[in-house]
C-alpha cells in the first residue's frame, strides 16, 4: 500500500514534510532577517512620511526624559545639601565655661569642619528667654537647665560618609553630651523630590500611552494600505503570524528611530542648558556640573521606545488583521 | 482515492439567502472536472468552501482525507498550501516582480531562497513565462498575467487546483491555451476542479461536469476529445 501513496507523493508532491525542521528554522530565521531589512527600508525609503510619527515618538519619550535628567541631578544636588547641615553638640553640664571654649577651638582646627560657634550656657538661656517669651517662667528656675552649645559648620560640599565619620568623631568627646544634625529643611526637599518622581513616572505612563495611539494608528494606516497584500498572503498559506511580523517589526523600527531621536534632543537640551547652569553654580560658588543622561539611562530609553512601538503596533495588529479575509 | 467530497453540503449567507443546498459530490485523485453555471449558480462559494474562505452552513467537506469542519483557525493556513487557487482577477501583487509573486507560496511555507528559485523557474517554465521573471505583472497581457496565477498556485505543487472562472477575461484563444496548461497539471496528478461560464470552451474539451443551478447540483458528462468520465 505504501507504493501508490508514495508516487502520488512524488507526483502531486505534498512538499512541506520534505523540509528538514532544521531548514524550516533556518528558513524562518531568514525570513525575520528579510521582514526586518524590508521594513526599514520601506521607512527609510519615505522619510518625510516616517517623519511624523518618529518626531512624535521623540518628544513622547523626550519630556519625562528631560525631566528624569533633571530630577537625578537634583539628587545628586541635594545629596550634597544634605551634608551641609548644621550639627549642634549639647555638652554635659559639667563643662565649664572654659573648657567649652578650649573644645570648640580643637573642633574648629579639624579639616572636616569650616567653623564652630560656643555658646556658653548663661548665654543660651538669656537667648532663650529672649526668644521663647517664657521669661516669667524661667526666672523661677533655681538653676539654668540649659547645656552649653558647640555649633559646628562642616564645609559645603562634604561628601556624606565623611559627615558620618565627623559625627562619631564628635560624639566621642567626653564634654559632648548629645549631637543633633540639622536636617529638616533637606528631608523637605527630599520628599518634594520624590513628589517629583511620582509626578514623572505619572506622565511618562500618559506619554507612553500617548506612543502607544500614535504607532497604532499608524500602523492600521499601513494595514489598510497593504489589504490586497494580506488577502493573498492568507490566500497562499500564510499563518497570522507571517503577516502580523512585517507590522510588528515596523512599530520596532517606528520605537527605534523615535529612541534615538529623542536621544538626540535629550543630548541638545543638555548642550543648552549646561553652560548657563555652570555659570549659576559658579556665583554660588559650587563646582556643580549637570550631568548628560547615562550611558545606561539612554539604553533603557531606546529599550522602552522599541518596546511601546512593537506594543502599539502589536495592538493595532490584533485588531485589523483577523479582519481581513480573502 | 478520494481528493474531494461534498456530503449534503448547504450554505446560507446571513441575511438568508440560500446559496448552496444539498451537495453531495466526490472528486477522486487526479480527476480533471468542469464546474458550470450561471452566475450566482453558486459556484465562487463551493470553491471557497474547500479553502476555508467560507464555512458551510450544513453538511462536511473533506479535502485530501481532511474533515474541514475540523480544523481550527491556526490550521487553515496549512490547508490552503495543500490547494492551489486561480482566481479571474487573479490577485497578483503589483508592488513586486512577476517572480516575487510566485514565490511568495514558497515564501510563505518556509522555503530557502536557492530551494525557491528553483521551483520559480519550475512553475514559470511550466507556464511558458520563463524569461518574464524580472518584468512587474502589470506590464504583462491579460492572458500572461493569468499565467503568472496559475504559476503561482502550482509553485508549491499542491494537490488540488481550483480555478474561478480562469478565462473570464480572455478571448477564446487564449482561453483554451490556459484550459490546456490545467490538463498539463493534471496529466502530472493534480486533481483539477475548474469553474467556467464558458459552455462552447467546456464543451469542446469533454470531462466531466458538474453543473450548479440554483444552489442544487446535477451531474453531467459530455462526450469529446477528453473522453467520458463516470
Amino acid at each position: 500500500m505504501a507504493e501508490p501513496k508514495n508516487s502520488v507523493k512524488t507526483q502531486a508532491g505534498a512538499s512541506l514534510q520534505e523540509i528538514g525542521m532544521r531548514k524550516r528554522l533556518n528558513a524562518w530565521a531568514a525570513n525575520h532577517q528579510l521582514v526586518a531589512v524590508e521594513t526599514l527600508m520601506r521607512l527609510l525609503s519615505n522619510p518625510l512620511g516616517s517623519l511624523l510619527t518618529w518626531m512624535v515618538i521623540a518628544i513622547a519619550l523626550t519630556l519625562p526624559g528631560a525631566l528624569w535628567m533633571a530630577l537625578d541631578n537634583m539628587e545628586q544636588l541635594s545629596g550634597r545639601f544634605q551634608a551641609s547641615g548644621r550639627i549642634t553638640l549639647y555638652l554635659t553640664p559639667k563643662a565649664t565655661e572654659q573648657q567649652g571654649q578650649q573644645l570648640s577651638d580643637r573642633i574648629a582646627a579639624l579639616d572636616s569642619v569650616a567653623n564652630t560657634e560656643f555658646i556658653d550656657a548663661d548665654t543660651a538661656l538669656d537667648d532663650f528667654r529672649d526668644n521663647s517669651g517664657l521669661q516669667a517662667a524661667l526666672d523661677f528656675l533655681p538653676e539654668n537647665p540649659l547645656p552649653a552649645v558647640i555649633l559646628v559648620e562642616p564645609p559645603l560640599g562634604i561628601e556624606q560618609a565623611a559627615l558620618l565619620r565627623l559625627i562619631e568623631q564628635l560624639k566621642s568627646y567626653q564634654l559632648v553630651d548629645s549631637v543633633q544634625l540639622d536636617m529638616a529643611w533637606v528631608e523637605r526637599l527630599q520628599a518634594m523630590l520624590a513628589l517629583a518622581e511620582r509626578l514623572i513616572g505619572v506622565l511618562g505612563v500618559l506619554l507612553a500611552l500617548a506612543i502607544l495611539l500614535v504607532v497604532g494608528n499608524t500602523i492600521r494606516l499601513a494595514i489598510a494600505a497593504r489589504v490586497d497584500e494580506i488577502r493573498v498572503v492568507k490566500l497562499v498559506g500564510g499563518t497570522n503570524a507571517y503577516v502580523r511580523r512585517p507590522f510588528l517589526y515596523t512599530g520596532l523600527w517606528y520605537g527605534m528611530v523615535g529612541g534615538l531621536l529623542a536621544w538626540l534632543l535629550l543630548i541638545l537640551c543638555w548642550a543648552l542648558l549646561n553652560g548657563p547652569v555652570a555659570d549659576l553654580a559658579e556665583l554660588y560658588g559650587s563646582g556643580f556640573e549637570l550631568k548628560p543622561l547615562s550611558a545606561g539611562a539612554a539604553m533603557a530609553l531606546l529599550l522602552a521606545a522599541m518596546l511601546l512601538g512593537w506594543l502599539g503596533a502589536w495592538w493595532s495588529v490584533s485588531r485589523h488583521l483577523d479582519h481581513i479575509e480573502p | 482515492m478520494t481528493m474531494v467530497q461534498f456530503d449534503r453540503v448547504g450554505k446560507r449567507y446571513p441575511g438568508g439567502k440560500e446559496a448552496l443546498s444539498g451537495i453531495s459530490f466526490e472528486l477522486a485523485r487526479g480527476e480533471f472536472a468542469f464546474l458550470t453555471g450561471h452566475s450566482g449558480a453558486g459556484k465562487s462559494t463551493l470553491l471557497k468552501l474547500m479553502m476555508l474562505m467560507e464555512r458551510p452552513s450544513r453538511g462536511q467537506v473533506f479535502v485530501d482525507g481532511q474533515n474541514l469542519g475540523r480544523l481550527r483557525a491556526g490550521q487553515i493556513p496549512y490547508l490552503r498550501r495543500k490547494v492551489g487557487v486561480v482566481f479571474q482577477n487573479h490577485q497578483l501583487l503589483f508592488d513586486r516582480s512577476v517572480f516575487d509573486n510566485v514565490a511568495l507560496p514558497l515564501q510563505i511555507a518556509g522555503y530557502t531562497p536557492a530551494e525557491a528559485g528553483r521551483r520559480v523557474r519550475a512553475a514559470l517554465d511550466s507556464v511558458g513565462l520563463l524569461g518574464m521573471e524580472k518584468r512587474n505583472p502589470i506590464e504583462l497581457s491579460g492572458g500572461e498575467q493569468q499565467r503568472v496565477g496559475i504559476a503561482r498556485a502550482v509553485v508549491n505543487k499542491p494537490a488540488l487546483l481550483l480555478a474561478d472562472e480562469p478565462t473570464g477575461n480572455l478571448d477564446p484563444e487564449l482561453s483554451a491555451e490556459i484550459m490546456n496548461l490545467f490538463l498539463r497539471f493534471q496529466q502530472v496528478g493534480v486533481t483539477v476542479l475548474i469553474a467556467s461560464h464558458d459552455i462552447a470552451l467546456i464543451e469542446h474539451m469533454g470531462h466531466r461536469r458538474l453543473i450548479l443551478d440554483h444552489g442544487h447540483l446535477h451531474e453531467g458528462q459530455i462526450a469529446g476529445a477528453g473522453g467520458i468520465y463516470g
